[in-house]
């Protein structure tokens, strides 16, 4: 009797919960690499994206196919990021001192952020779907890709962007910091978390505590204030 | 506990999901539900401990669910290629320049608002 193995492999490949079950594995190698190594560059979401693609081109499978079985996953996406207001509240009660400073620094250094990127990717002659996908660069990937894929961006590319962007800013921010002669600890945890959200805030916990509470904050901020702000004035300019 | 702090963030994500359809279209449901949540707190001054727990939870696999829409790339590996460096350049000195203005600014009005405080 001859087993029917391309049968079987078909129906393992296609089930619907295939793409959940690789994202699950790749997620956790990647995540075992990460704590191992701690280099900013093997930041598990990259990595284990690298993964899924390479089982899914070996397996022959699409994205569209993926996307449908990995459902099970990107269902909880919305309920998380609704889940970010928690810890914007959190960091808020911690600063009452420098309300002011934060909010004015966090708008004219935010809008800064966002239409230098804009413009400068413009000016070099990207594409529009690629200025939408980099146009939330600054903030954290679950609003980053939301905000993306509201503005006519792809929710892809912008994680990819946002990645970039918070690796660079980890690396680069302190030093240049130190050179603009930024002492303060809230001032460069400020600068760190809202123009390299996460990983900047990471980097920023190394420095102090102090550090790394205005960049969490930062972070929350910038996030909240790009995904309503900038769909909101590109509505208004087009 | 969980699933109390889990329905209500998924309350806040339904009823943002609403407004979205209702009055504003061009502001994603989950952003909407944040802020509603966000404003709830602000109301209440504290955080209840299921809420707590469900954000903490969720937040804590946050980059386990953002993999499937990442992986998207794959289907833009062209519109990627052509622009590729464009905007890998736009990035960088856009973030170098922010990132200095953004310590800059902030370390002058921490000063301004210090002298203030010492006159007054």
């Amino acid at each position: 009797m001859s087993l029917d193995w391309y049968g079987a492999w078909q129906a393992v490949t296609h089930h619907p919960l295939f793409g959940a079950g690789v994202t699950l594995g790749a997620y956790q190698v990647a995540m075992a690499a990460y704590e191992r190594t701690r280099w900013m560059f093997l930041q598990p979401v990259l990595l284990s994206m690298a993964m899924v693609i390479g089982v899914l081109l070996l397996c022959g499978l699409n994205f569209a196919e993926y996307r449908v079985s990995a459902e099970a996953l990107t269902l909880f996406l919305g309920p998380a990021t609704v889940a970010l207001a928690v810890p914007l509240f959190l960091n808020l009660r911690r600063i009452r001192q420098l309300f002011w400073p934060t909010v004015l620094t966090l708008l004219v250094a935010g809008v800064l952020a966002t239409v230098l990127g804009v413009a400068l990717a413009w000016s070099f002659g990207a594409e529009r779907i690629m200025l939408m996908s980099m146009a939330p660069k600054s903030v954290t990937s679950p609003i980053a890709m939301l905000v993306a894929s509201q503005i006519g961006g792809i929710a892809a590319l912008a994680a990819v962007f946002v990645m970039i962007t918070g690796v660079a800013g980890a690396m680069l921010g302190p030093s240049l910091l130190r050179l603009c002669g930024v002492r303060h600890q809230a001032a460069l945890g400020m600068a760190l978390g809202m123009t390299a959200h996460a990983v900047g805030t990471a980097r920023a916990m190394q420095e102090s505590e102090e550090c790394g509470a205005f960049a969490a904050l930062a972070m929350s901020l910038m996030g909240v204030a790009t995904a309503v702000l900038l769909p909101l004035a590109l509505a208004l300019l087009a | 506990m969980l699933l109390r702090g889990l329905s209500w963030l998924v309350l806040c994500q339904l009823l943002g999901t609403g407004l979205n359809a209702l009055f504003l279209p061009m502001l994603p449901g989950p952003i909407i539900g944040l802020v509603l949540l966000f404003a709830f707190l602000l109301l209440r001054g504290e955080v209840d401990e299921p809420l707590q727990l469900a954000a903490s939870s969720l937040l804590k696999y946050l980059p386990l669910l953002l993999v499937p829409p990442a992986v998207g790339v794959m289907a833009y590996a062209e519109a990627i290629a052509a622009d590729f460096w464009a905007v890998i350049g736009a990035l960088l000195l856009s973030l170098v320049l922010s990132v200095m203005f953004a310590g800059w600014m902030m370390q002058k009005l921490i000063e301004r608002q210090q002298r203030r405080r010492e006159d007054a």
